[in-house]
């Protein structure tokens, strides 16, 4: 422990000068002195003078004698402290194996030398790997084998949910069959039995789809994960390599690549970007974009021969392992072991394509649900703890308001790291929430956690809603956009002093059903809240040169 | 004995993350927590300016992304560990003497270094002895900024195994380190652990130094160390502190065994012999790269950010799963100079020593922009041998520096500098030591609350010892200013003296209190209004005598000064303005003198003339609510020309701490009430004769022409006041030939000087030149009849009419 606390203490300083007409009478001046003493003694000494009228001749001896004093004390001070722990240290009074554990513990764990050696992890190796290729003229082809590998993963995906919708079709036919010849030619046992039968049919279909799609990406990342190594090694060995000979590619039939009409994503959307200025004398600039649109859709990568979605992708991969992450908040009620929308949209998204860098979003979410039990469960009944008053018994295990979860993703279109933000959605509906409400918190903290993890592009649901309600009227739009954008705006400035990553870009979503003209009033916003930077006129040099 | 090949490298770099707060980052105050890095940013600068000939010069201290601090320090030879053969006894008490003197000095300064060790003593070929990086605990605030422990376990005294300890902890480690030196690597291949459990049970011994040598099965050979050489160390390795030798008895000690001076060493000459500050500086500017060294060390790695995700952020900021703290590296950066030699390999010695009285060489840089003069190496070269060597002479070579000065401030060295044109002499110190910071004032509850709103994107002023500081120096300033009060902005103002003299309050204090009086004399009075208001209309008064185009339109919008300039003018632009644009903006004002703000103002209207004149009254409110980007380079240099341009007395005001003028010639003093109404402003007889003198004025007889006639300054025209049209604002109502005149002065930037036998005229006339877009209007002071009673030499008789020349 090396967190020394220091305890003042006060000492007394005590001088004595002659009186004028009688040198054997003393006047006595005590000051109490704070032992350390933080400031100059010289700087005291002038203090004594002045408050005490002390003639200025003493000045020279106050000073020495202060000074002197202080040293005297502060060595004293320290001696005695130090004097009392090696008593109890002789006297076995204090715990020291406690004390030498903790040491143990620190050097082990914060300093180099006395650390365990740790080699880096495979994670960091294919990191390194990857980062590496996808910077070199390999870029493309490990796009296309991405691609490839995700029109597989796509191609089976739509046969399982053709193959179930034609049993589904089947079974239903069959029921309906039933029912009809109910009281005729079956009975209600034979339609119960039925049912179970159909139930176990489907569930088994189910069950064989899954456990192809998963072999399918187990060997789908297996082969990407030695391709990419092999790739490397070739790389490296031959440094300069234009397309890499061994790709997978070769297996898959070659499918004239047709490309498809460029489709405009969703059409036009409503879109308006600001560049701000934030901060009175320096300023930071940042970029603001007020769009209407899902935030799912920076999510799921829907066609992928379309160059428009690969050109995303692109950029995705460029940046995956670098320090530009770009993250989106999805707000959520349901905790990760029970998802539902739109975390099940989600899912569903990153399933399109297999998961070749991080554990998949199911995994993941288990293991979050797994390691979250126990930091939960102990903050939950501290609060309980803290206000008794509050009658809420909401389980004692679950997540709440303002609790953010976070999943990392490498096949997404434009997001690598997903905030999950716990929302109670009663209160959100609700007009008036406050800057202290949990959810803007849990705001916070994930630009806090953006700026301290190199995200420096995000995306927000502005209204704090992902869909359109009716008790959205167009006031109460405004005054959540407005709440959130200043929040967002105040949490920008504390940001700055952090020292981490700078936020880039700030995506603020509205739901995508939002109408055009209640858009207008929303985009307008920004300009009132933020500086919006001037543009930069250009101005013809003067023609009277003063050089 | 000592290793043959020295390295070349001059200075290194360490580096280690400071400590993150945890869960809510808020502190008692409500305001957000500083950052560790930034408290530690704020401790470190004291160590920047000790300078011990045993100790490493401390050169920088970096703050990097994610709380990360970069230490770069001077290193010399290599470290005690390094060195592998064993030391003679008499090279053992050489050390030991060099490292008690700079561990004596240390101690008086009321620094404990506590992380002592072989690795950080460095030795040279020559047997100098330094401290390297010996400021890790103070600056870290007892190590309680960082999450890793001080300090080598082996090297830890009992007391502080028991998280006690103070300077006496620094005396074992000493102890121990002699005692190695002399016997060998002590507890070597031992883990932490088993090492404090050992010197926990050292207090049990009576003489410490005897056991660990019989544990070390080295008695014998303990007992061949020289006597004298043993007491020292065993008076070192006492259990209780209070028994241990300080280090001022020890270097007294140690100087009487040992007779052996070092040798003297002569300073090198040519570029090694600058300072190092100076060539670190230049090193960088060079194109030197701290990090890029770390990086290649794999002292700063690059971990990919998304591995270290967290898994989730509960609502009270607590973070659950990714990064996990890096571990401290012990290790070093070295950095030779190699870069910095090359480049200026071609400088010729002579130039390494500028001779003051020699003809100044001119250099191709100087028509650059000040911001990249400032990144050039060679230009930054020169310049700052120059100032150093001008500096030195200080206060006997102000007028070369401030002559120095009008070119350009190395930024290096702007906080001396400065000092220098602000003629702060004497012994500041003692002066400000006399002042009372500490006891409480009513003020200070504002001072307070504006204090974590000044300046706070600079790392420096925003943290702790920023703050602290800032609140004694305007403290002190209130106290020793009784007739003034604390007007919001002082802040601001005293901030870019505080940037520049961190750790030299005492400096910062004089410089801000001779400056206040130099430039913002009266506008801290309780009630400034008056000095306010002459000010803004001056201001005013200026911008229709540069800008008549602009100042009519604002008029007419009714835009006024009050509405947007008082914090410009009160805290001289340091509230409006970054950190890194005052100091270019202060440069020229310390050297131009009080008049340039004034013109600094226009400067700023004339940058945003475009937006300005197509603007309406809320568009400009709007504007100036949130100034945009003004380009400072550009503001100084037009301000300066304005400055230059401007006679005296165009820009003259009542409330300055200039003598009172007393000639008549002089003159221009006029009621307040009077300047409030005039749009032009007034010049003096005396700037008016010599404008005359050498043809830069076109003088404008608004008389009637029958006066005029009589008699009538030479070279002026004839526009009598009574056949003008003040509703048509257009040159050509006055008739052709005037017309030409003023077109002709326009062209040529003559002053265009309004005379006439009553001021009342003379303000309309000159209103309606300003109106047609005329520069340069003034009024001349006291109308005809002044210049007719003080200078009748400059009267003639108007040849007849239609003689014009």
């Amino acid at each position: 422990m090396t967190g020394e606390t220091v305890q003042n203490i006060t000492k007394t300083f005590k001088y004595s000068f002659p009186t004028c007409t009688n040198e054997e009478i003393f006047f006595n001046l005590e000051v109490p002195v704070d032992i350390p003493h933080g400031g100059s003694t010289r700087e005291l000494v002038q203090r004594v003078i002045n408050m005490f009228h002390i003639p200025v001749y003493l000045e020279e001896e106050l000073n020495e004698k202060l000074a002197q004093f202080v040293a005297e004390e502060t060595k004293n001070f320290h001696n005695e402290r130090d004097k009392k722990l090696l008593n109890q240290l002789k006297n076995s009074e204090i715990n020291v194996e406690g004390i030498i554990k903790n040491w143990e513990k620190l050097f082990k764990d914060n300093v180099m030398e006395f650390a365990e050696q740790k080699g880096t992890s495979d994670e960091e190796v294919f990191a390194a790997a990857y980062h590496k290729l996808v910077h070199s003229p390999a870029l493309e082809t490990i796009l296309q084998v991405e691609n490839s590998y995700a029109k597989t993963v796509m191609n089976t995906l739509k046969s399982r949910d053709e193959d179930i919708e034609k049993l589904t079709q089947k079974q239903t036919e069959e029921m309906e069959e039933k029912v009809r010849m109910l009281n005729i030619s079956s009975t209600e046992e034979e339609i119960n039995e039925l049912a179970a039968q159909q139930f176990e049919q489907q569930a088994l279909v189910a069950g064989r789809w899954g456990s192809q799609l998963d072999a399918l990406r187990q060997t789908q990342r297996a082969q990407h994960r030695a391709w990419l190594m092999d790739t490397l090694q070739e790389y490296q060995s031959t440094s300069a390599l234009n397309t890499p000979s061994n790709s997978p590619l070769a297996t898959f039939s070659p499918e004239s690549v047709s490309l498809p009409a460029p489709v405009a994503a969703g059409g036009a959307r409503l879109e308006e970007s600001f560049t701000i200025h934030l901060g009175s004398q320096l300023k930071q600039t940042h970029n603001i974009r007020i769009v209407a649109m899902d935030l799912l859709d920076l999510c799921a990568v829907e066609q992928v021969d379309n160059p428009a979605e690969s050109s995303r992708r692109l950029q995705t991969a460029l940046s995956l392992y670098s320090g530009e992450l770009a993250g989106c908040v999805v707000l959520c009620s349901s905790p990760p072991r029970r998802p539902a929308p739109p975390t099940t949209r989600l899912l569903a998204a990153a399933d399109l394509s297999t998961e070749h860098h991080f554990p998949s979003m199911d995994a993941q979410l288990r293991d979050i649900s797994e390691r979250l039990l126990e930091p939960v469960e102990r903050r939950n009944s501290q609060r309980v703890q803290a206000d008794s008053a509050g009658p809420r018994s909401r389980s004692r295990r679950d997540l709440q308001t303002g609790d953010i979860f976070i999943t990392k993703h490498s096949n997404l279109a434009e997001v690598h790291v997903v905030f999950h933000l716990m929302v109670d959605d009663s209160s959100l509906r609700s007009g008036d929430i406050t800057s202290r409400h949990p959810a803007i918190l849990g705001l916070r903290n994930i630009l806090k956690a953006a700026c301290s993890n190199d995200i420096t592009s995000l995306a927000i649901p502005l209204l704090l809603r992902h869909e359109m309600s009716e008790e959205m009227t167009a006031a109460w739009c405004v005054r959540r956009a407005e709440l959130v954008l200043k929040c967002v705006k105040g949490f920008m400035l504390e940001a700055a002093g952090w020292g981490g990553a700078e936020l880039r870009t700030l995506t603020a979503a509205l739901p995508a059903t939002i109408a055009p003209s209640l858009f207008a009033p929303l985009a307008a916003l920004t300009p009132n809240i933020f500086r919006v930077s001037n543009p930069v006129k250009f101005k013809a040099p003067n023609k009277t040169d003063s050089s | 004995m000592y290793q043959d090949n020295e390295d070349d490298c001059k200075f290194a770099a360490c580096t280690y993350f400071a400590k993150n707060h945890p869960g809510e980052m808020c502190g008692s105050n409500g305001l957000p927590l500083t950052p560790s890095s930034i408290t530690i940013l704020g401790r470190a600068q004291r160590l920047l300016t000790i300078e011990h000939p045993n100790l490493c010069t401390y050169l920088d201290v970096i703050r990097g992304k994610h709380e990360r601090i970069i230490v770069v320090a001077e290193v010399i030879g290599k470290s005690l560990k390094e060195c592998t053969s064993k030391f003679s006894f008499q090279e053992i008490v050489n050390i030991a003497k060099q490292v008690a003197i700079s561990m004596k000095f240390l101690h008086d300064q009321d620094i404990i270094h506590r992380t002592l060790s072989d690795d950080n003593i460095l030795i040279d070929n020559e047997g100098r002895v330094k401290l390297f990086n010996y400021g890790l605990y103070y600056m870290t605030g007892g190590g309680s900024e960082v999450s890793f422990p001080l300090g080598l376990p082996r090297y830890l005294s009992p007391e502080t195994i028991l998280n006690g300890g103070g300077p006496a902890a620094d005396v074992w480690s000493y102890g121990i380190i002699l005692l190695e030196l002399s016997i060998g690597k002590l507890w070597n291949n031992l883990k932490p652990g088993p090492i404090l459990r050992r010197i926990l049970t050292l207090v049990h011994a009576n003489n410490p130094a005897e056991r660990i040598a019989r544990e070390h099965d080295c008695f014998e050979q303990y007992k061949q160390v020289p006597e004298n050489l043993r007491n020292i160390i065993e008076k070192c390795l006492k259990i209780y502190p209070s028994e241990r030798a300080t280090f001022s008895e020890l270097v007294e000690d140690l100087t009487q065994m040992d007779s052996k001076e070092l040798v003297e060493v002569k300073t090198p000459r040519g570029l090694m012999g600058c300072k190092l500050q100076y060539l670190y500086h230049l090193w960088q500017l060079a194109g030197g790269d701290i990090q890029a060294e770390l990086k290649k060390n794999y002292l700063i790695k690059n971990s990919p950010p998304i591995l270290s995700m967290p898994i989730a952020i509960l609502l009270d900021g607590c973070t659950i799963g990714g990064k996990t703290g890096a571990l401290f590296d012990r290790r070093l950066a070295k950095y030779s100079l190699d870069l910095l030699k090359s480049r200026l390999s071609h400088v010729p010695p002579q130039d390494f020593y500028p001779l003051m009285h020699e003809r100044r060489k001119e250099y191709d840089a100087v028509a650059l922009p000040k911001i990249i003069r400032e990144r050039d190496t060679e230009y930054q070269f020169y310049r700052l041998l120059w100032f150093h060597r001008l500096l030195h002479g200080y206060p006997y070579t102000a007028p070369y520096i401030r002559a120095e000065a009008e070119i350009d401030i190395p930024p290096l060295v702007r906080g001396d500098v400065w000092a220098a044109l602000l003629g702060v002499v004497g012994d500041i110190e003692d002066q400000y030591e006399r002042i009372d910071k500490e006891t409480p004032t009513p003020t200070d509850r504002q001072i307070d609350v504006d204090i974590p709103r000044c300046h706070q994107y600079c790392w420096l002023l925003c943290g702790s010892a920023g703050h602290k500081t800032l609140k004694r120096l305007l403290k002190a300033w209130l106290l020793t200013n009784p007739q003034y009060v604390y007007w919001q902005g002082l802040d601001s103002l005293t901030a870019p003296f505080l940037y520049l003299n961190f750790c030299n309050e005492a400096r910062a204090f004089a410089c801000l209190s001779a400056f206040v009086p130099k430039f913002l004399h009266k506008f801290f009075l309780k009630d400034n209004s008056a000095v306010i208001k002459e000010y803004l209309a001056k201001f005013w008064q200026m911008t229709a005598f540069h800008e008549p185009e602009l100042a009519t339109h604002l008029h007419e919008i009714n835009f006024v000064p009050e509405l947007f300039a008082i914090p410009w003018f009160l805290t001289m632009f340091s509230h409006v303005f970054p950190l890194h644009k005052i100091v270019h903006l202060w440069d020229a004002l310390l050297v131009e003198g009080p008049a340039l703000p004034l013109f600094m103002g226009v400067g700023i209207l004339r940058q945003l003339r475009d937006t300005l004149l197509s603007s309406g009254f809320n568009e400009c409110i709007l504007l100036f609510s949130d100034l945009p980007e003004i380009d400072i380079g550009e503001c100084v240099k037009e301000s300066i020309e304005m400055c230059r341009s401007s006679p005296r007395s165009v820009s003259y005001r009542r409330f300055t701490n200039e003598a009172e003028v007393k000639d008549p010639m002089d003159i221009v003093e006029i009621p307040m009430e009077v300047l409030f109404n005039e749009i032009s402003p007034r010049i003096n007889l005396s700037d008016f004769f010599s404008l005359i003198c050498q043809d830069k004025c076109c003088v404008i007889d608004i008389r009637s022409n029958l006066l005029y006639e009589k008699s009538c300054i030479d070279g002026s025209i004839n526009v009598p006041y009574s056949g003008v049209h003040l509703g048509q604002h257009e040159l050509r109502a006055l008739g052709l030939h005037p017309q030409r005149v003023i077109q002709e002065a326009i062209k040529q930037k003559k002053m265009v000087v309004v005379a006439s036998a009553e001021d009342e005229t003379a303000q309309l006339f000159s209103d309606y030149l300003v109106k047609c877009c005329v520069p340069r209007v003034c009024i001349l002071h006291g109308g005809i009849s002044a210049l007719l009673t003080h200078v009748p030499s400059l009267f003639t008789v108007p040849p007849k009419r239609n003689g014009h020349k």
